[in-house]
């Protein structure tokens, strides 16, 4: 195996496969070094993306698809539904296994070198800060790889950009240890994504409960970090809810996680090290979605490296550039949720109760985001500049 | 700490929230530096489904 390249993704998620399939396009060698044994697995995610987004990146097989989405239903803690308008949301549960075994192979196709198993445990810094490589674990033998670029895309962990001195540790309270199922046998009215909201289900949090094909759901639940004890981890949230809802249901997957609920990490970049994704802590910190911020921000790590490659008198403008993009497409956005987050995650069951009666007063077809926060609003009147701005994007 | 690893999914989720790098994992299981770890119990806390406890 070759030693030095012109870059190195760690982990090989949506942002690292992204990245490299960007990189090797632009005609660079591109090393990309994942821990587990195969591409797209374990699925450690809901799998729900708006489609316009996906559609943004790339084009979509109808092979990644397992269910079409199109409203959104949200359950209170007496348990009424609140249905939204129809239409309000065009999605899809995607299966992200397929899908990221076909963007790997495309990686590949372009020209990069995936290699699993290979277990990174530390960067090789040069004296001056900047990255000269990585050293890896590899069926029990350390190897060394080099390059020029580093890519940090190993998830919530995020150890590599740590390494490099950037502080991704984070507080419980930016964090959302979770449990999913993926479950068969669950018949669903509704092609619609179900949010169970309330202390009542997940304090701090929510649970879900996406459609996929064949009758079958991914069901999951998260609560925030600091209601998570070691005597009442989510695991134990999440039997209740089964047992409330879905007590006969046979369950073929089961994954955990930590959903990270921070803003955006600062800096992105360090020295020639980009940062992508999860490890960038770029999920909305609201709703937990993160798949398109991965594959974005990888996107714009592969040209910001391949960039520099071809011109390192520049790196400093292009590396600013990448964290201006990421600010821009949603770092400020994130801001205004995470505060937004701080505010619904404290309302208490009651007020959930009472909001969504209100709203279920309202004709189904005027039942927008914008018409339930306004009634957040109208019963927490000081989150109305987040509310403005989150919608508003100003 | 130690880690019981028949419950341990390696998700990771410990990992991102230990403030002393004193955990990673490897390809089958959460490996814990005992000497940067400072029993905090910040990872204990955080698991999802309890995996982690404190060495008596």
């Amino acid at each position: 195996m070759k030693k030095r390249w012109d870059i190195i993704v760690v982990g090989g998620g949506p942002g690292g496969i992204f990245a490299a399939l960007e990189a090797a396009k632009k005609g660079k060698s591109v090393l990309l070094l994942e821990r587990k044994r195969e591409m797209g697995v374990p699925v450690r995610c809901g799998e729900a993306v708006g489609e316009k987004d996906l559609r943004s990146y790339v084009d979509i097989d109808p092979r990644w698809i397992s269910a079409e989405i199109n409203s959104f239903i949200i359950v209170l803690p007496d348990g009424r539904e609140v249905k939204l308008k129809s239409n309000i949301y065009s999605g899809y549960i995607i299966n992200r296994d397929i899908f990221e075994y076909d963007m790997a192979a495309r990686a590949a196709e372009e020209g990069a070198v995936i290699r699993l198993k290979s277990n990174v445990q530390e960067l090789i810094l040069k004296e001056n800060g900047s990255v000269a490589g990585v050293r890896t674990m590899e069926a029990g033998e350390m190897r060394e790889y080099y390059a020029g670029i580093v890519i940090a895309a190993d998830g919530v962990e995020s150890r590599i950009a740590r390494q490099a001195g950037v502080g991704t540790a984070l507080k419980p309270e930016d964090i959302e240890p979770c449990v999913q199922i993926t479950a068969s046998n669950v018949r669903l009215p509704e092609k619609a994504l179900y949010l169970y909201v309330g202390f009542c289900y997940a304090p701090g949090g929510y649970a879900w409960v996406f459609p996929k094909a064949n009758h079958c759901a991914n069901i999951g639940l998260g609560i925030n970090g600091k209601y998570s004890r070691v005597s009442r981890p989510v695991s134990a949230y999440m039997e209740n809810f089964m047992q409330r809802f879905f007590p006969d249901a046979s369950v073929q997957r089961y994954v955990t996680g930590g959903v990270p609920v921070s803003t955006n990490l600062k800096p992105l970049t360090k020295k020639n090290l980009l940062i992508v994704g999860d490890a960038g802590r770029m999920v909305n910190p609201l709703n937990g979605g993160g798949i398109t911020h991965a594959i974005y921000s990888g996107i714009q790590a592969g040209k910001t490296a391949a960039g520099t490659c071809e011109a390192p008198g520049k790196a400093a403008k292009y590396f600013s550039q990448y964290e201006r993009n990421i600010q821009k497409k949603f770092g400020k956005n994130h801001e205004h949720q995470y505060r937004i987050k701080d505010v619904v995650y404290q309302l208490r069951d009651e007020d959930y109760n009472r909001i969504g009666a209100e709203v279920l007063n309202i004709d189904i077809r005027k039942r927008s985001f914008l018409t339930v926060f306004r009634h957040v609003v109208k019963h927490r009147p000081e989150f109305l500049g987040d509310v403005l701005r989150a919608f508003t994007g100003i | 700490m130690i880690v019981q690893n028949t419950l341990c999914d390696q998700c990771g989720t410990c990992i991102a929230v230990c403030p002393e790098d004193a955990l990673m994992l490897n390809e089958h299981a959460l490996i814990i530096d005992h000497d940067k770890c400072t029993e905090c119990m910040l990872c204990v806390n955080i698991c999802p489904v309890a995996a982690l406890e404190k060495k008596q």
